[in-house]
């Protein structure tokens, strides 16, 4: 019997996985990747579809473009000839008050008049490229697709 | 002698030792799935030196398919995709749009010029690549444009 007893093992202890360190790491980590990352902003679209692509209308627009000038040092303008009226001139902001005041106004009488708003763009070869985004801007803001650069056909 | 006795057992007691691998698996899974939520798909490869302007109203980039990238420098000179491409005159980028829009149309991918423009470039040069994609069929502009500077290197 005693021999018997000698040959039975003991029951082992459970195993343990002591996981302390494991996430000591994780937030050692954690905070690593928190403190060092920045947020970068991505690029955006801005689209717009020249005119040469859409099929020519069968009749003739029932409301008349609206014709906008932007001149070498930023300003912009609307209308033509004596009707040309000043918009808005500060070039330090992002911001259109008139402009888009102007476009809610265009665009509103071309879907009374049940037609497609139309805008045509002059832009002055010296003009910044930041300020003419910020008319495109407007336009996309207004929901306005058909636009047209004029100063395109030389 | 008595040393390299210490010796031997201290090396028999060695071999017992055994690594646990297991954090070091979780830790790299961490890892990996912190990378992989992170990681944020690249439309085009951007040029450092162009700096594109504000637009609130712009939309988030969807799709990089049928994108003809031409860079607009602040001093006017142009680069491809590839920015180490210059692209010397209009005739340059007509050429390039026309070969891309091939193999676009190839694929049957719809070509649209994405056109980076520098915040204090002049607008004329931007006009030409405009002008040049349309000779050479390419109708649909895309003005890079970022919501904001805030959190951004600029010049």
């Amino acid at each position: 019997m005693a021999r018997h007893k000698k040959s039975t093992k003991e029951p082992e202890p459970d195993p343990d996985l002591d996981i302390s360190s494991l996430i000591d790491v994780c937030f050692l980590l954690l905070i690593y990747f928190l403190v060092t990352s920045t947020i970068t902003p991505r690029e955006t679209d801005l689209s717009l579809q020249l005119p040469a692509s859409s099929p020519p209308a069968d009749e003739q627009p029932k409301i008349e473009p609206m014709f906008i000038r932007v001149d070498a040092s930023g300003a912009i303008f609307s209308g033509t000839g004596a009707g040309q009226q000043p918009l808005d001139t500060d070039v330090s902001t992002r911001e259109v008050p008139l402009l888009d005041s102007q476009l809610e106004l265009y665009s509103a009488a071309a879907n009374s008049a049940g037609s497609k708003p139309l805008v045509q763009v002059y832009v002055d070869p010296g003009a910044f490229q930041q300020r003419v985004i910020d008319v495109l801007n407007a336009l996309s803001g207004a929901g306005i697709s058909s636009v047209t650069f004029t100063d395109l056909l030389e | 002698m008595a040393s390299s006795k210490l010796r031997k057992a201290s090396a028999a007691a060695d071999d017992d030792a055994k690594v646990d691998m297991s954090p070091m698996i979780d830790m790299v899974f961490l890892l990996l799935i912190f990378f992989i939520v992170n990681a944020t798909a690249i439309i085009v490869q951007t040029d450092p030196e162009v700096l594109p302007p504000v637009a609130k109203n712009s939309e988030k980039q969807k799709d990089g398919s049928g994108r003809i990238v031409v860079n607009v420098h602040e001093d006017g000179t142009y680069t491809a995709e590839n920015f180490n491409v210059i692209l010397k005159d209009e005739t340059d980028i007509f050429d390039l749009v026309k070969t891309q829009k091939e193999a676009n149309d190839a694929l049957g991918e719809e070509s649209k010029l994405h056109l980076r423009g520098d915040l204090n470039a002049v607008f004329k040069h931007s006009r030409t690549a405009i002008r040049a994609a349309a000779t050479a069929g390419v109708d649909q502009v895309i003005f890079a444009v970022y919501k904001t500077h805030k959190g951004l290197k600029t010049k």
